[in-house]
């Protein structure tokens, strides 16, 4: 007996230390999470990113793998992310004519509540006394993952807290919405969609294309527009901040 | 195979803003630089082909599985940033309703009284 439980001890550091195992779970759990998601009927508080998530450190825990184990295998799923996030070039082209709609309020909306998103949240954390890495993980807390992990990597912070940081933002941005603007009685498609794309990335885009296509095509744009403004304007003020 | 040619566009865009990151020591992602060159050129070509807009589409439907990773980390860090959850906390929620509250109020207001009526 205790012979068959060293061997399976053996089995489970061969298959830990390759890609496989991590490959196995993650593509398991993805699968499962948007299983689950279904079969509860969409709820828009649990995204299948988070019930795919937990199933695999609930996982990666019982099978006493290390996350900077799983982290590793699992590297090849990144060196995909680059070209993903090139990717979302062509939603934001196809989307690109409704800017003519609506071109003054974007043109004069996006540059300060995409700065002030980020301004909001770091300035709050900053006087709670929060450490730098923490503030450069919270920064990008707007933007689409693909593009925020990028930044959080150019800014020294944690990409696993920036993630947490992330899912939390884009749930609040679509219950925000939805009530402020019930609030200030604003039933534009368009204004709606912007702002859930511009706050809430691809959970507050999801929402958007459930208010309608309208809404859905203002939210890629938002997300789109929001992604590559705070990559250029984040990392230019953290440099000059820490000068 | 078509979707294969797609991906090939895609991973050039990627080298290419790599490149250009590197060359011109830009401090964002390679990804972001070719996602705007991707955009700029389809603009100025005014169409797409089927196998690039074929290779985006199931990409980003897989964006979930890339970034999955990253997500499961949250669940580890808990005693890194001991001490730090409620300006964590406070940080999102306050930052996420007053950002929310900016962006409405700055549509709405640049809207003028013609943005509300008419699709």
């Amino acid at each position: 007996m205790s012979e068959l439980s060293g061997r399976f001890q053996e089995l489970l550091g061969l298959l830990s230390s390759s890609p496989a195992l991590a490959i196995v779970l993650t593509l398991g759990a993805f699968f499962a999470g948007n299983r689950l998601f279904r079969l509860l009927k969409q709820p828009l508080w649990l995204p299948p990113i988070l019930m795919s998530a937990m199933l695999v450190s609930g996982m990666i825990v019982i099978l006493k793998i290390d996350y900077a184990e799983y982290r590793e295998g699992s590297r090849w799923l990144s060196v995909l992310l680059g070209p993903a996030t090139v990717a979302l070039g062509v939603p934001l082209y196809q989307q690109m004519h409704h800017i003519r709609a609506l071109w003054r309020p974007i043109l004069f909306t996006l540059p300060v509540a995409a700065t002030l998103a980020a301004v909001y949240a770091v300035v709050i954390a900053a006087s709670l006394g929060a450490s730098t890495e923490v503030l450069a993980s919270l920064a990008p807390k707007s933007v689409t993952a693909p593009i925020a992990i990028g930044i959080t990597e150019q800014l020294g912070g944690s990409v696993s807290l920036m993630m947490g940081g992330l899912l939390i933002t884009g749930m609040l941005a679509t219950l925000f919405v939805d009530f402020t603007a019930r609030w200030l009685t604003i039933t534009d498609p368009r204004i709606l969609g912007f702002a859930l794309g511009l706050n809430g990335h691809a959970i507050g885009t999801a929402r958007a294309f459930e208010i309608g296509p309208t809404a859905g095509a203002f939210a890629s744009l938002g997300m789109g527009l929001t992604g590559i403004f705070t990559a250029f304007i984040l990392p230019l003020a953290f440099r000059l901040t820490s000068m | 195979m078509s979707m294969l040619n797609g991906f090939l566009v895609l991973t050039g865009f990627f080298i290419a803003g790599e490149a250009l990151r590197v060359l011109l020591a830009l401090p964002v992602s390679g990804g972001v630089i070719g996602m705007i060159l991707l955009t700029l050129l389809l603009m100025l070509k005014g169409s797409i082909s089927d196998s690039l807009a074929g290779s985006s589409q199931a990409l980003i439907s897989v964006l979930v599985l890339l970034i999955m990773p990253g997500v499961v980390g949250v669940f580890f860090v808990a005693d890194e940033f001991a001490g730090q959850w409620l300006a964590i906390g406070a940080a999102l929620a306050v930052g996420t309703l007053l950002s929310v509250l900016t962006t409405l109020w700055l549509m709405q207001r640049f809207s003028g009284p013609e943005g509300g009526g008419h699709e």
